[in-house]
This record gives C-alpha cells, structure tokens and sequence, in this order.
C-alpha cells in the first residue's frame, strides 16, 4: 500500500514539475493569434496626421504593417524612428499606425516631434484593436498583398525583427 | 454644412465588425436591467488580455473597459452569449474564455480533477474497508504457574 501511495505521489509530482517546467521562459502576456493565416479584419479609419480615409481592403496587392501604438506607450517612443526609417525606405510596403484610447491632439504632437511617414489611424472606440485580438501595446501585424495576416509581433521592433516578419509577407 | 461634412466623415469610418466574424444577430436585442445584468456575466467569463487573470469585468484597465462596452453593444443589438464569446475566441483565442472549452488537451482540465478525486476517494474506501474487516487481534490467555497469581485469587474467590 506504501509503494503504491509513493508510486502515485511520484507521478503527480513529476506531471506538476513537467507542467512548471515547459512554462519556464514563456511570456505569461504572450497570445498566439488564431487570426494568423485568416485574413486580414477590413476597416475604414480617419488618419490623424494627413486627414485622409483610409480602406484596409484598398490596400489590396501589397503587403501591409499595421502597427497599434498609443503616446501613453513608453515602448512606443522606442519603436518609432524603426518604423518611420523602414517606411521611407520601403515605399513598395504600405506601413498604417492605429492608435487606440488616445487624442488626436497628442498623436499629432508626438508626430510632430518625432516625425511621420505614414497614415496614422485613429480606432477611437478601441474596436479595431479588439478585432486583432491586440493584448497591448505595440502590436504590429504583417498582412501578404492576398489581405492574409501572416505575422504578428509584440513589443516594440527593431529593424532585424520587421524586416523578418516582412519577408513572410512578401512570399 | 460643417456638421454635415463631419456626418459624411464619421459614416466613412469603419471599425470591423462583429458580423464578419459571427454573422447577424441570433437573439433577441436587449435593453434595461436584463442588458446589464447579461453584460455583467459574460464579462466574468472573458479575460482581460493586459492583465493577470482577470476577467474584463473585474479589470480597471481601458482594454477591458473597450471590450466590456463591446459586450454591451453586442447585446444591444441581440447577438447571443455563444456568438459573443465566439466572436471575441475568434480574435484571441481560447486564451480569452475564462471558462475552457470541454475539447482537445483542455478536456485534461475538467476531466483531472474529477478523476485524482475519484482514485483518492476509492482509495480512503479500500482502506477503510480493510480496517474494518481485519479481525481483532486475539488473546491467547496461556495457563499461567505463578505461585503469587495463585495466591491472589484464592483471596478473591474466598468468600
């Protein structure tokens, strides 16, 4: 009966270190998105910066970065110029900033300081980010000319990191 | 002709919407008390994506107060439970459900418990039974020649 209680007591305890031990080194804030491989959710949002409409589906034929970002975000600050350079340099990609739960009187004074260099989308209502499944941010997703999502980062990236998730974009 | 351009602006503005994911409306559109209260519980059964295990009902957070107003909404105009959480499973994924679905490797969450209790409880049983059963111990009172012993119950047995 002891063997058998120490046999069981064993097993429990290797499943629980096993369990505890394959979650070391995950991020807890981490969200596998189911939207991967799905397309891309379309929306129609004002930008800020230039004051023109802009239609996710116009955009149709060349891939996308989409990039939530808010000013309140401290690693937004950081992620900014990667962006703003990496669009300047790569006209043939369409990059879209969506900025949720903010005004557009601090977007445009963060622009205005750091720089834009391309449209900025307001999601006043936070229902675009909702849609993407955005846990925080920044989040960036890279969508294929096709509209399919093929990509998403979180956190803020560095021009290595855009650019490999961009070239799943561009295959 | 101002508020008419800012009309013709705000129509133009598209945020996705719930219909693309889940399709129209399958319930009845809800108003008054039934909506709060139907908001309420199908906010403790999303979780907040920025924080540690909350549900959105319970989170101070923007995100969890965007989503909650997007539950209400959804009532608001009669999608039912199931298609509110599928549609918001269909952004995030399970992650999002507080409750896990009874499927694949999460069938492991409602079926383990049950069964560790079940083997602990056939376990307390078999034992017990056995204590039960086993016969008392018997004593064998041997013919004992002790001379004092003698003594002692001739003086009890004399009336």
């Amino acid at each position: 009966m002891n063997r058998t209680v120490l046999i069981i007591g064993i097993i429990i305890v290797a499943v629980i270190v096993f369990v505890l031990f394959a979650g070391l080194g995950k991020d807890p804030q981490h969200i596998d998105s189911p939207l991967i491989g799905k397309p891309a959710p379309p929306f129609t949002l004002k930008a800020v910066n230039t004051g023109q409409t802009i239609d996710l589906q116009s955009l149709r034929g060349k891939p996308v970065i989409v990039n939530f970002w808010a000013t309140w975000c401290v690693p937004c600050y950081e992620e900014h110029p990667t962006l703003v350079a990496n669009a300047r340099q790569l006209p043939d990609v369409q990059f879209v900033g969506v900025v949720f739960n903010d005004t557009e009187d601090k977007i445009n004074q963060f622009l205005a300081a750091r720089g834009s260099a391309y449209p900025t989308l307001l999601d006043a209502n936070g229902k675009t980010a909702i849609a993407y499944g955005v846990g925080g941010v920044p989040e960036t997703y890279f969508i294929n000319p096709s509209g399919i999502i093929v990509a998403k980062f979180e956190g803020p990236m560095d021009s290595d990191i855009l650019r490999a998730n961009l070239a799943k974009a561009l295959q | 002709m101002i508020a008419t351009f800012f009309l013709l602006a705000l129509l133009q503005i598209k945020a996705p919407d719930a219909a693309q994911f889940v399709g129209e409306p399958k319930g009845i559109p809800l108003s008054g008390p039934r909506l709060e209260e139907q908001t309420m519980v199908i906010s403790h059964e999303l979780r907040c994506p920025v924080c540690q295990g909350l549900a959105i009902g319970d989170s101070p957070s923007i995100m969890a107060a965007n989503m909650k107003a997007q539950v209400r909404e959804l009532l608001e105009r009669g999608y039912t439970e199931e298609q509110i959480l599928s549609y918001f499973e269909k952004s995030y994924g399970q992650f999002v459900l507080l409750k896990p679905k009874f499927q694949g490797v999460n069938t492991l969450v409602w079926i383990l418990p049950i069964a560790v209790l079940a083997i602990g409880f056939v376990l307390v049983v078999s034992k017990a039974k056995k204590l039960e059963v086993a016969p008392a111990p018997v004593v064998v009172e041997e013919p004992v020649d002790d001379p004092y012993l003698a003594q002692v119950r001739e003086m009890v047995e004399k009336p």
